[in-house]
């Protein structure tokens, strides 16, 4: 990826009179750490990036956003939000454009081809990150990591994250403009962290998940930082009727996090965010990855791909096999 | 709520429905324990006028605010209760029902433990009844005007009543004439009344009515609002002839340069037709259609130097130019009146329809007797390329009817009577033929049908017991190989014609008057009624009847007996004027909808739509429900994800403490 191509654009397109901000990646304050950058003006367009280290989905920020209250008479801002995407960060859009959580014309995506993330996490624990800024770039079979003067190459499927592993889409479904050429869908390697759950036993799986879950400090990041989860009051956070209770516990965790996962079937594009956001390292990712295969070998529903699609959980087949229906 | 809950719970024996597996003295004495409760009282059947008598009683005299009856499900009684609290002066929404009946006392046998569910089922019932707000119904206005779908003699007769009453009715028929599968009959059992005799006057009547609109060759393509408001669109399929300037003289079928080249769909493809032309001389109205697809013209481009029937039509009505017309307008009400197919005999093979010529169906025999068929009633086949007169005919019943081997479960209910007056009337033009009927039972269960069957036998038709297992060709006869079951006798005869009786299907494009009208089918396909008993022609849909062969197989007399229902339901709303929409209906909490539209793709109703809506200045989608066509099914609450959409009276907050009080929940 060309960033001085990648800053050009991005300049000219907050330039533009139809555009209110632009999101996009920037170097956090140390390290492997990447923040959103929210561009206003064409000369901050120089501190974007975007590298194996850019593994936040900038998709959430489109419904994050709050809408104060505008004063008597004045018009909302209808410009649209210019928005950074990878491959899988397209899919959530394209998801939240069929759920018309946005509109099309509210946004205008620049297309990130992306070869794969790392898993930040685990790139800290083998090569252990310092406070000067970093940067990683993308090179063949290897990362090659810059930091303190030094370069190290890092053999990619070591530190790649689980997400990208798996990743059908890496380039990006929908797009206004894109940047670099496309990339080859690398691996599509077998889910192997979800074969490995559904392998156990019934009781080793549920001592599995209690394991889990009890460690959860019930912190929301999962949800907070879900592209899809835009709800303007989620339900588990209501008192009447209480679904889920506010104590930390096994149980009312448990709730939490099946009741999210529910909510996502056949929404949940695999972003991964919910799991690489949680300081538990509850292996979310797992939960939904499992339920977006059934649905998708079960009802050939894929969210997030087609933008003429209905939501999955809004439609009916009349020939449906119901093949678990006895 | 400002005033205290003062709770009656009323129990039902169901003379001993309810009593004799559910302990009624017991329960009420519990239901005395519950909280809030005043009054309990049991009765052997509470829905009588003393059951009823009792509650209003109540009500009256003990000040009761809220009233749970446990007795049957609330399908049956639930209006019946709420009328009569409604009396009393309560709002008649605050009536909860316990089914104790269906849910209890008809699946259980042991008495304790259906005492003890007995006891669940009111306590929860009481803990919800607790939390119900008052509703109102309300009423709209209705059009004045009835959509009829189909003009064959369901949907005529239905339109003629619904027009002699004074109402508009508006009759869209999709094949450029009225008349449907009745006009293509001949004579009708068991009377033998010509059909066209019968049917051809009230063709004639359904087109000059001054309350019908009639519109011929035309589709609806859409159907919008609900019962009193629906709002249609139709589609005038281009006839390519002017409809006004068109005297039905027919110089141009003679002239048409592809004359007499075409199948005619009405005479089941046994006569020809031209590119333009009148399915048959008694059509209504008399007025000529082209074919697109058979038009040269139309298909081609060109037709010689100019089109031969433009150049004979001394009235200057046909207009290649034409396109087809949308017509809009507003209906209080709507009968599906869509009809039949026939089997397709060719999934039978081993009968050899299709590859023997002279193996008909039931309708070409129709149109082979009939004096206006191709044939002007002259009993004749090819048998191969030699036109014969039959002298040994037989008739085998139930193709494509009680035979699972093609998927049709059901009995067409027509057949062996239509194969009883075909043989009747072979017998009287053909005194010399020989006439075998196969059959696996007869069903000759209506008025005059067991005495024309008999007649028929004494005739001289020779009834077999036994469906044929083949049908082949040996020398020039056909060979017909069955047993005789009531002798246990293998034969092998040999026959000039054979007529299979094909059933009833549903129409071949069933499914897009389903999607249009969001109707629901029984197993057989067939639309399905409300009720089976009691709601014969209403669908499930309010202001939306079915009339005639597309809710099941049934004869003529029967399909005017339902098209008459129909039309007698259907001109409810439209004598009132008025529709009275239910009060339990999905509400939106605009403050947490997100405005995703999942509900709206879930509902079955199209009863949610989005609407845009000003919050502190920012224009945001939220869903908005229809409360006259919305039917608290509450599929739309399952779906909301946010629990932004809940139905009136099953909201959260008032089944959540129903089910904790079942014991399943803390």
């Amino acid at each position: 990826m060309d960033l001085d191509k990648l800053r050009k654009t991005a300049a000219e397109v907050v330039s533009r009179d139809d555009v209110k901000y632009l999101i996009g990646w920037r170097p956090g304050s140390y390290g492997y750490r990447v923040a959103p950058g929210f561009v206003e003006e064409a000369s901050a367009a120089e501190t974007l990036i975007f590298s194996p280290l850019c593994t936040i989905n900038l998709a959430t920020y489109l419904t994050l956003t709050e809408k104060l209250p505008l004063p008597r008479g004045s018009a909302p801002d209808q410009r649209k939000v210019a928005l950074m995407v990878k491959g899988c960060d397209s899919r959530a859009v394209l998801q939240l454009l069929v759920e018309k959580g946005i509109r099309r014309d509210q946004v205008l995506l620049i297309g990130c081809p992306c070869p794969g993330v790392v898993d930040t996490a685990l790139l800290s624990l083998k090569y252990p990150e310092t406070e000067s800024p970093a940067d990683l770039k993308w090179n063949g079979d290897h990362f090659l990591l810059r930091q303190d003067g030094q370069e190290t190459a890092i053999p990619r499927l070591s530190v790649l994250a689980e997400k990208c592993r798996l990743c059908r889409y890496p380039n990006p479904v929908i797009s206004d403009i894109t940047l670099g050429e496309p990339v080859e869908a690398q691996l599509t390697a077998e889910d192997s962290a979800v074969a490995e759950v559904e392998a156990m036993e019934l009781g080793a799986r549920a001592a599995y998940w209690e394991e889990w879950f009890s460690r959860c400090l019930r912190c929301y990041a999962c949800r907070n930082s879900c592209p899809l989860c835009y709800c303007r009051d989620c339900v588990l956070d209501r008192l009447n009727p209480t679904w889920v209770n506010r104590a930390v516990n096994f149980s009312e965790n448990t709730a939490f996090h099946v009741a999210r996962a529910f909510h996502l079937v056949g929404r949940c594009i695999e972003c991964g965010e919910c799991e690489r956001v949680c300081p538990a390292n509850i292996p979310l990712g797992r939960l939904n990855r499992k339920l977006a295969r059934e649905v998708r070998e079960q009802y050939g529903h894929e969210p997030g791909i087609d933008p003429d699609g209905k939501p999955f959980q809004a439609g009916f087949k009349p020939d449906d096999p119901e093949e678990f229906i006895l | 709520m400002t005033e205290k809950p003062k709770l009656g719970v009323y129990i039902c024996h169901c003379g001993i429905n309810i009593s004799a597996t559910v302990d009624v003295e017991a329960l009420t004495e519990y239901a005395l324990t519950l909280p809030n409760v005043k009054v309990a009282r049991h009765y052997s059947y509470m829905c009588s006028d003393p059951g009823q008598l009792l509650i209003k009683n109540d009500i009256k005299a003990e000040g009761l605010n809220r009233i749970v009856v446990a007795s049957c499900s609330p399908r049956m009684h639930e209006p019946t209760f709420r009328k009569s609290i409604q009396a009393a002066g309560l709002n008649p929404y605050f009536l909860e029902m316990a089914n104790i009946r269906e849910q209890c006392s008809w699946v259980h046998e042991d008495r304790t433990e259906a005492t003890i569910k007995a006891k669940k089922l009111v306590a929860a019932a009481v803990a919800k009844v607790r939390l119900l707000e008052p509703l109102e119904a309300r009423e709209v206005e209705a059009e004045r005007s009835a959509l009829i779908i189909g003009a064959g003699i369901a949907g005529i007769q239905a339109a003629l009543d619904i027009a002699d009453a004074g109402f508009k009715v508006y009759l869209v028929e999709k094949s450029p004439s009225v008349g449907g599968r009745m006009a293509q009959l001949d004579k009708t059992f068991p009377t033998l009344d010509c059909s066209a005799c019968i049917l051809t006057p009230k063709m004639v009547d359904s087109a000059n009515h001054p309350n019908i609109e009639l519109i011929t060759y035309a589709e609806v393509e859409e159907v919008k609002g609900y019962i009193g408001n629906f709002e249609i669109k139709v589609r005038k399929k281009a006839r390519y002839v002017d409809f006004d300037k068109c005297t039905g003289c027919g110089d141009c079928a003679s002239a048409c340069r592809v004359a007499n080249r075409f199948a005619s769909e009405f005479d089941e493809g046994m006569g020809k037709r031209s590119a333009v032309y009148l399915p048959f001389p008694q059509a209504v109205p008399a007025k000529y259609t082209i074919d697109p697809k058979s038009c040269l013209y139309l298909t081609k481009g060109k037709c010689g130097k100019a089109p031969k029937c433009a150049e004979v039509c001394g009235a200057g009505a046909i207009n290649f130019e034409q396109t087809d017309e949308l017509v809009e307008f507003k209906a209080g009400a709507i009968i599906v009146a869509t009809g039949f197919d026939v089997f397709d005999a060719t999934g039978k093979p081993e009968y050899g329809y299709g590859q023997y010529p002279n193996v008909i169906t039931g309708l070409e025999m129709e149109r082979l007797v009939s004096a206006s068929g191709p044939t002007g009633g002259k009993i004749k086949v090819f048998n191969g390329a030699e036109e014969i007169v039959p002298q040994e005919i037989a008739f085998i019943q139930c193709v494509g009817s009680r035979d699972k081997s093609v998927g049709v479960e059901y009995c067409s209910r027509v057949c062996c009577m239509y194969t009883a007056k075909q043989a009747h009337l072979i017998v009287d033009k053909l005194p010399e033929a020989k006439v075998r009927v196969y059959y696996m039972d007869v069903r000759a269960f209506g008025k005059g049908f067991e005495e024309f069957y008999d007649r028929v036998r004494r005739e001289g038709v020779r009834y077999i017991r036994g469906n044929p297992s083949e049908i082949f060709k040996r020398g020039n006869k056909l060979v017909i190989k069955a047993e005789d079951t009531l002798t246990a006798t293998p034969l092998e005869d040999e026959v000039d014609m054979v007529v299979l009786a094909v059933g009833l299907k549903p129409r071949s494009d069933y499914r897009t008057t389903m999607e249009l009208l969001r109707l629901s089918q029984s197993p057989d396909q067939f639309f399905l009624e409300a009720h089976p008993k009691l709601r014969p022609v209403d669908t499930a849909t309010d202001g939306i009847f079915l009339a005639g062969c597309c809710q099941g197989p049934k004869d003529i007399p029967d399909t005017v007996a339902q098209a008459k229902g129909a039309a007698s339901s259907a001109m409810i709303p439209l004598a009132k004027g008025k529709v009275t929409i239910g009060a339990q209906v999905a509400t939106v909490f605009e403050a947490t909808c997100r405005g995703c539209g999942f509900c709206v793709s879930i509902c079955p109703y199209s009863a949610i739509e989005l609407v845009t809506v000003n919050r502190m200045g920012h224009m945001i989608e939220v869903a908005r429900v229809n409360e006259a066509l919305c039917k608290g099914c509450g599929s739309c609450s399952a779906g909301c994800l946010s629990d932004s959409i809940q139905p009136k009276s099953f909201r959260d907050r008032q089944i959540l403490p129903q089910i904790a009080a079942l014991g399943v929940l803390r």
